[in-house]
């Protein structure tokens, strides 16, 4: 009884969805009136950031950005509080196979370079493919490869949350710097140098420098805190 | 001028990501930074909304790109109003909560204190920003602080109404993010007076299914029946304080989402009447629901729902008037239904099961909080000379004024089941014998002065209710002009 | 090249829809609190492959102007889908995280992850 009302609600949601997308046409370039090409236009001639994403993402739409990190701080302070044990320090994990001297010493070997390709992508994130999310995520599969190889790899959860906050606190101060300085909220109040610089665009590559730091802090906490649950 | 609106969202955010930083240093910091925020907001708030009265509305651009371009924040009269509603509301229940349960641990109450912070940020941003997706960025925002707070405590099924919260939210955002998307696809903006100005260039059956999807994802966060599953669950479990905020400041931002869809972006002819059709059977369902209940947060619940619907009526019914119920409704509901959450937690306070019989006789052993209560109670049903009177009188005459009779009778059938609900529990309150095993709760000096002002509040607009219908004919005057709210948006500079 | 384009056209949006519907359909029915969970995480998946598929423009270019692609902008592809499609990761990894936790806890006090077995509170 139950999977036929799901079904039929399935197939109405589908048919529907299907008329939608099959008539938007994959492709074609389906809104001239839209906001696209002044975002095209402005990120070379005003912003100098050669990645659109980036230059939308930090500045055209930093506010969710903003949002978007606190969304994340959000996560990893809830998982805190749904997870909190009276009286209990961290605890030990619970490791039922051991991994093999071929899997740590791999990881050990592998792991810098992990986190350099990170501070790399989100570095050039105004530059090429990739920022400050992407790249912290990227940190943040390197300490998930240690703690899965070494079971008492431990991370200082007092400096991940210094990171956390710290990042936190001068994104919303460059925001407000913005503020101060040029009338907006976080607008770009820096030189914007020449396109295709390392230093160009202005407080972008700044802001997205440290949404890297606090996604790569944000994930390895969430990843820290879920595997040292004990039942 | 103390500030601009972008304030109410970057203020709360760096305290946020302050208090951890601070708790390290003194603890207590951790308890009173929201508290001096809230405060700081409320003062913002009263200023901007008294400029705003006099000069219109501000529209604050972000990232120094004019609308449609960059995001914008707009503080009208009626968002301002909401806003102003919402940071008073914020206050009060921050005071009531400062020493709510002493036995909770420092990490615990740290994570409460910004999760709450950040629950009443992401319901102002919702009221204030001007983009779509960042309304979804915000209702997130909201989501994901109630997710944590509703499973604050950890003995009693606060997991499962969490969880169940939680599923019914990620199918709000999947519709929400889906709405926007063939939105997006359609018209190329975010900006919602962009799409106002544009929104008739969109197929028909494209809108349909967008104002859809939407209104099903905007009804799982507004208790709109039959999406409101979560909401009971969620206020039995939460703590007092918790359900005090759902109630009065999260249902309040996404009926604001759905009003603004409904007035301001879409042109759909049907939207009223689908809005007053839904009000009404959720106003019936929700009610005669609450008579059935035994446990009191449950009950209360149940009613925040029914008072919900009726405020969606009074937005379904079209006109001025309607509006200005409406938000006459929202500003009593809001402070009335806090005030029972409120005094209610403190009835219930040891009980392990909070069943309404174990509130017998507690009259003569918590004088103050049952009298709140009661007040409360007569309040809500809208008893002369209370506040809730007067906004369900307005409902009545904008009802009477577009000739809905049959209305008219649901609603006041539905106010006399309403009335022996909370009349049984009054009763049970004042003229039953106290149970044995119940022990009465004294409150803390700190909950005891947020509920006494909120009691002074309602006592205020019932004998005055000349001191808040100017703010509110403007407010409403505010939503029915589309023409200038677009106009306002997209000239900004 | 034009039927190439309508076999792409229907293949990912028939997938994206799929996606979304099968994300769906084990949310609603499975009985395993995981398994809801992974449901959910594909509803939000197929939303992301439709919202990045609706910016694709034919014979288009990633919105980057990297050297020699400064003057390429009438070809390149809508950024806004993808940098929305970003912040809807994000967010949908948010929620994960706490519904895993959630999880965590419900099995903690039930000992069990089958909503048939922890259904303390009515529906």
């Amino acid at each position: 009884m139950k999977n036929t009302i799901v079904i039929l609600l399935l197939a109405t949601i589908g048919y529907y969805l299907g008329t939608i997308f099959f008539g938007i046409g994959f492709g074609d370039a389906h809104f001239a009136n839209g906001v696209k090409d002044t975002y095209l236009a402005l990120t070379t001639s005003e912003l100098k950031v050669a990645n659109t994403v980036t230059s939308i993402v930090v500045n055209f739409r930093g506010f969710d950005t903003l949002g978007e990190v606190t969304v994340l701080f959000l996560a990893a302070t809830a998982l805190g509080g749904i997870l909190y044990k009276k009286r209990h320090a961290v605890g030990e994990r619970t490791v039922l196979f051991p991994a093999s001297s071929i899997v740590k010493s791999g990881a050990k070997l592998i792991f810098p370079a992990i986190v350099l390709l990170g501070a790399y992508v989100f570095i050039h994130g105004h530059l090429s493919p990739g920022g400050g999310f992407q790249g912290g995520t990227i940190i943040a599969t390197g300490f998930l490869l240690m703690l899965l190889a070494y079971d008492n790899f431990s991370v200082n959860h007092n400096v991940l949350s210094f990171i956390e906050s710290f990042a936190g606190i001068f994104f919303v101060a460059f925001g407000l710097a913005g503020l101060l300085i040029s009338g907006t909220f976080l607008e770009n109040f820096m030189p914007v140098g020449t396109m295709n610089d390392l230093f160009s665009g202005g407080v972008i590559p700044i802001i997205y420098i440290l949404v890297g730091f606090k996604v790569a802090a944000e994930l390895t906490g969430v990843i820290y805190t879920v595997l040292h649950e004990k039942d | 001028m103390v500030g601009t609106p972008v304030l109410f969202i970057a203020i709360p955010l760096l305290a946020a990501f302050l208090i951890p930083l601070l708790g390290m240093i003194w603890k207590e910091l951790v308890r009173i930074i929201p508290g001096l925020v809230l405060a700081y907001m409320l003062v913002l708030s009263v200023s901007l909304l008294s400029y705003v009265l006099e000069n219109g509305p501000i529209v604050e651009v972000l990232s120094g790109w004019a609308p449609p371009i960059g995001i914008n924040l707009v503080f009208s009269a009626f968002s301002g109003f909401l806003v102003t509603l919402m940071s008073f509301l914020g206050l009060i229940i921050w005071i009531y909560s400062y020493r709510f349960k002493r036995n909770v641990d420092f990490e615990p109450s740290k994570k409460y204190f910004i999760l709450l912070l950040m629950m009443i940020t992401g319901s102002i941003g919702i009221v204030l920003t001007g983009d779509i997706f960042n309304l979804f960025v915000f209702i997130e925002i909201v989501g994901i602080s109630g997710y944590a707070l509703a499973a604050f405590y950890m003995g009693r099924n606060s997991a499962e109404a969490s969880f169940k919260y939680l599923f019914m939210g990620s199918l709000a955002s999947a519709f929400l993010l889906l709405a926007i998307m063939i939105i997006y696809s359609q018209l190329g903006t975010l900006n919602m007076a962009d799409i106002a100005s544009k929104v008739h260039l969109m197929d028909p059956t494209y809108k349909v299914v967008a104002i859809i999807f939407f209104m099903a994802a905007i009804g799982i966060e507004a208790e709109i029946f039959p999406l409101n599953g979560w909401a009971p669950d969620v206020y039995t479990e939460a703590p007092g304080p918790v359900g005090a905020a759902f109630s009065g400041i999260v249902v309040k931002a996404a009926v604001y989402a759905a009003v603004r869809m409904v007035y301001t972006l879409f042109d759909v002819s049907g939207t009223y009447d689908f809005l007053l059709i839904m009000g009404l059977i959720t106003l019936i369902v929700a009610e005669t629901t609450a008579l059935r209940q035994d446990k009191l947060k449950r009950m209360l619940a149940f009613s925040s729902i029914g008072q919900m619907g009726l405020v969606l009526i009074a937005f379904g019914i079209g006109t001025l008037e309607g509006v200005f119920a409406a938000l006459f409704l929202m500003l009593n509901h809001a402070i009335t239904k806090s005030l029972l959450f409120l005094s209610g937690s403190y009835l219930v306070f040891n009980s392990k099961d909070k069943y309404i019989k174990e509130v017998n006789g507690l009259g003569k052993f918590m004088p103050i909080t049952s009298f709140l209560f009661a007040l409360g109670a007569f309040a809500i049903v809208g008893l002369p000379p209370f506040a809730g009177f007067w906004s369900k009188l307005s409902v009545l005459t904008a009802a009477a004024d577009s000739n809905l009779i049959l209305i008219i009778a649901l609603i006041l059938i539905v106010s006399v089941i309403e009335i022996v609900y909370y009349f049984r529990v009054v009763n049970r309150i004042y003229f039953f014998k106290k149970g044995e095993s119940v022990i009465p709760q004294r409150p803390t000096a700190h909950a005891l002065l947020a509920m006494i002002t909120l009691g002074a509040i309602i006592l205020i607009i019932g004998f005055y209710p000349d001191s808040i219908t100017g703010i509110l004919h403007k407010a409403s005057a505010d939503l029915m002009d589309k023409t200038k709210y677009i106009n306002d948006v997209l000239s900004a500079k | 090249m034009d039927s190439l384009y309508k076999m792409i056209e229907y293949g990912i949006y028939s997938a994206a829809i799929l996606l979304i519907l099968v994300g769906l359909y084990g949310a609603l029915t499975k009985k395993s609190l995981i398994k809801i969970v992974i449901g959910l995480s594909i509803v939000d998946a197929g939303i992301h492959l439709l919202l990045v598929s609706i910016g694709y423009l034919k014979g288009g270019t990633a919105p980057i102007f990297s050297p020699g692609y400064e003057d390429k902008a009438d070809i390149m592809v809508d950024p806004i889908p993808q940098a929305l499609v970003l912040t809807a990761i994000v967010i949908g990894f948010a929620v994960t995280a706490v519904a895993l936790s959630l999880v965590i806890r419900l099995y903690r006090h039930h000992d069990t992850l089958q909503i048939d077995d922890i259904k303390n509170l009515k529906w």
